[in-house]
């Protein structure tokens, strides 16, 4: 017996075939969807516990503090032999990461298809987060980087991002107290957005200076307008150099090099 | 202290504490206020941190003189709070009240960004004051 056709079953075929198409693309969108972090955002805050820190603000959450419980021996070793004068924020270096997150300034985010930059108020930093799948160019095995290298991805409505191929920085993880950070450090971070509410969750290692990782979670507000230039100067920020004692005043004076001087 | 007076004693400590955005002035300077006037001989509002230089008479007479800092303080924080580049003009008497550099011989205050607004010599305040954030 021929099989007749059956327009009942063409249409059940069709709506199946849409179902299933939809179920596919819903399922993929849900799986790549990317956040939209674009934007000037105010700075970062801890969760409210009712006692703030650092100048009154809402970031101890985010401070490795000089007496930190995470701190190695060794941390508190480098710690008391590091030289004040010679840290590297007198020349103008900037704070260091995940630190600058912790600082009171605006930031901003753009999204482009090949990579994520993030633009820190404080000291003009530009990071770059390369995207996978984009053909980004690897580091060489030789290259370390003040701010390391970052690589992320999209992933269940986030922005993941692992950096590391940090230099050693003599302020690396606290550049008010003089606790450093290795070649060691890593440091991981998720975005996402909670209605207008940037969420960043950070955690970071460093197995010669931390016990255990840093961790935290903080959010930020949309920032209406960026309201400042930074454009560090040398004299001013090596100005406080004169009112503080040495820690080696046997040693011989340090002619500091004008960076800013040079054409 | 009840708790009123603790939570009170906190909304203070926010409002008035000295901004370690840069460097950390804890060991530097003496925890107890000082008055200091003198005349401006520099004001420079300016990053990472506005610099000041004050004139100051000794008990000798003799005119030293002291680094103001506003601590970890950005040019734009002063700048919410009213400073501007013309807040002080050369030569104009100031008071201030801030806490003393620690290291012997050496003239240094610090004035803390979210209070102790400075004065003229008439008494009125430098700026209006509020918010640095």
């Amino acid at each position: 017996m021929q099989q007749r056709f059956s327009v009942r079953k063409l249409v059940y075929g069709i709506v199946a075939g849409a179902f299933a198409g939809l179920v596919l693309v819903r399922t993929s969108t849900a799986a790549d969807a990317i956040p939209e972090i674009a934007g000037l955002w105010q700075m970062p805050q801890c969760p409210s516990t009712g006692a703030t820190g650092g100048g009154g603000l809402n970031r101890r959450c985010m401070e490795i503090a000089e007496n930190d419980a995470k701190l190695t021996e060794r941390a508190k070793a480098y710690h008391d032999a590091i030289d004040e004068f010679a840290q590297p924020k007198y020349d103008c270096a900037p704070m260091p990461i995940p630190m600058m997150w912790s600082e009171p300034y605006s930031f901003a985010i753009e999204q482009l298809e090949d990579r994520v930059l993030i633009r820190y108020g404080k000291e003009e930093v530009v990071r770059t987060i390369w995207l996978e799948g984009h053909g980004f160019e690897e580091p060489k095995y030789n290259e370390f980087f003040y701010y390391g290298h970052s690589v992320g991805r999209y992933e269940n409505g986030a922005l993941v991002a692992v950096t590391d191929r940090f230099t050693f920085d003599s302020q690396g993880w606290n550049a008010d107290s003089r606790i450093p950070s290795s070649t060691q450090k890593q440091m991981f971070e998720r975005f996402t957005k909670e209605g207008d509410t940037l969420v960043l969750e950070v955690t970071a290692t460093d197995p010669f200076f931390l016990k255990e990782p840093l961790t935290y979670r903080v959010t930020s507000k949309p920032e209406a307008e960026w309201d400042f230039d930074w454009d560090c100067d040398l004299e001013a920020s090596r100005s406080i150099l004169k009112i503080m004692e040495p820690q080696y005043p046997n040693d011989p004076p340090v002619n500091y090099i004008d960076y800013q001087a040079r054409p | 202290m009840n708790r009123i007076g603790l939570a009170l004693f906190f909304v203070g400590a926010s409002l008035t504490g000295t901004l370690n955005a840069h460097h950390s002035t804890q060991g530097i300077y003496q925890d107890e206020l000082s008055d200091l006037t003198g005349t401006v001989k520099m004001w420079r509002l300016i990053n990472p941190h506005p610099h000041l230089v004050l004139e100051v008479k000794d008990e000798q007479g003799v005119v030293q003189e002291w680094d103001v800092s506003y601590g970890g303080a950005a040019a734009v924080h002063l700048k919410r709070m009213g400073y501007a580049t013309d807040t002080f003009a050369v030569g104009e008497t100031i008071n201030f009240k801030g806490h003393r550099a620690r290291a012997a011989g050496v003239n240094g205050l610090l004035v803390e960004g979210g209070g102790n607004i400075p004065t003229r010599a008439d008494g009125t305040p430098v700026v209006k004051g509020g918010s640095m954030f």
